[in-house]
């Protein structure tokens, strides 16, 4: 289930839900909007590899905006420090911001239970787009868990700030190249 | 309700979810990774049409990994067979990968309750990007479902290779005008 933005008021109110600066302002009907944080980061390298560490340059959004360059991945950050012990957080774009073809996410809308820092924003753009500090960008819902739950002790926990890919220090868990066998159901 | 990784590890014990190969190291708080199958099709055509048949282009990832070029649509696979007939399953990237500006899949996420396989993976990059086999890709979620459940019988989730557009899958109710070939 999801909850509503008077539910989402209840639980921050609670402690059950963290969201600092929490305005009651932003919130939605089944969400609450997030603003831009003020740092932003990409990567030195053009071309990019999973199993090293990828450096990023991050600096200060200036007061007249960053035009994003559709080539680029970005990294932004929530201004609000968000996260929740109790229930599941999931990030969208606002649609005033998707109109205008910036994703905020690659395929990375689901937040761990237990997480709490700034979400790193992956913003990608379709067309050239000019973004700002502190901009309404995205909207976070909560969602309630079916099991126990076991909090998220992460490599990101904590972030403040656009944090860079960390994937380079996974490789205990990748599988070994194995020539992998595919099943058709119908074969 | 979205099942916790516990819950996701119980239902696999109880075999309510299939995740195969099943590792507890993958579970997360509120989800389980998956990890990416050594086969890459693209389709070489200059423009896509759901209409006709691919021309696909094979590609086994060697053990050197790969780059992908932003410009092009690649199908992958997962490495595990994915599915349930109990809960229904999300499928998304996974944010040290959406750091990087890859996305696993092009805003398709839900899986079908029934649908148990190796799930087609559509990747993009927005800057080259350097990628191997097996390492873990992505993350699928599980979900509560309410109501009567209907027998699968859909296409894809029959397949466990990866699935270009099926023209029959797409072709119901819109016919190709003639002569357009």
């Amino acid at each position: 289930m999801i909850l509503t933005g008077p539910e989402i008021a209840k639980q921050v109110d609670a402690g059950r839900i963290y969201i600092d600066p929490f305005n009651p302002k932003q919130l939605s009907p089944n969400s609450y909007d997030f603003q831009l944080g003020d740092d932003i980061a990409w990567y030195e390298a053009g071309v990019l590899d999973c199993r090293r560490e990828n450096k990023a340059i991050i600096s200060r959004i200036p007061d007249e905006g960053l035009v994003l360059d559709p080539g680029r991945i970005y990294l932004g950050c929530t201004l609000e420090q968000i996260g929740s012990d109790w229930y599941v957080p999931i990030i969208r774009a606002r649609s005033s911001i998707a109109r205008l073809g910036l994703f905020i996410h690659v395929t990375a809308d689901l937040i761990d239970i237990g997480s709490r820092s700034q979400f790193t924003l992956q913003l990608h753009a379709v067309q050239p787009v000019r973004i700002y500090r502190r901009l309404l960008i995205g909207q976070v819902t909560f969602w309630t868990p079916q099991g126990e739950i076991i909090l998220y002790k992460g490599k990101y926990q904590g972030a403040i700030g656009p944090r860079p890919s960390l994937i380079h220090l996974d490789r205990r868990i990748d599988a070994p190249v194995l020539p992998v066998p595919i099943r058709n159901k119908q074969e | 309700m979205i099942l916790t990784g516990s819950a996701i590890g119980q239902a696999v014990d109880r075999g309510e979810i299939c995740l195969d190969p099943f590792d507890r190291m993958l579970l997360n708080p509120n989800s389980y990774n998956y990890r990416l199958g050594s086969i890459l099709r693209t389709d070489m055509r200059a423009i896509l049409d759901p209409l006709e048949e691919p021309e696909l282009a094979e590609q086994r990832i060697p053990e050197g990994g790969i780059t992908l070029d932003p410009k092009r649509l690649y199908l992958g696979t997962t490495l595990e067979r994915i599915g349930s007939t109990e809960y229904v399953p999300t499928l998304i990237g996974r944010s040290s990968l959406g750091r990087l500006g890859l996305f696993l899949q092009v805003s398709a996420d839900l899986g079908q309750l029934g649908a148990i396989h190796q799930w087609t993976l559509e990747l993009v990059a927005v800057q080259p990007i350097h990628i191997y086999a097996g390492m873990v890709i992505g993350q699928v979620s599980f979900w509560h479902a309410y109501g009567d459940r209907l027998k699968y019988e859909g296409y894809y989730g029959t397949r466990s290779d990866a699935a270009p557009c099926e023209p029959a899958a797409v072709a119901n109710r819109f016919r190709k005008p003639r002569g357009r070939r």
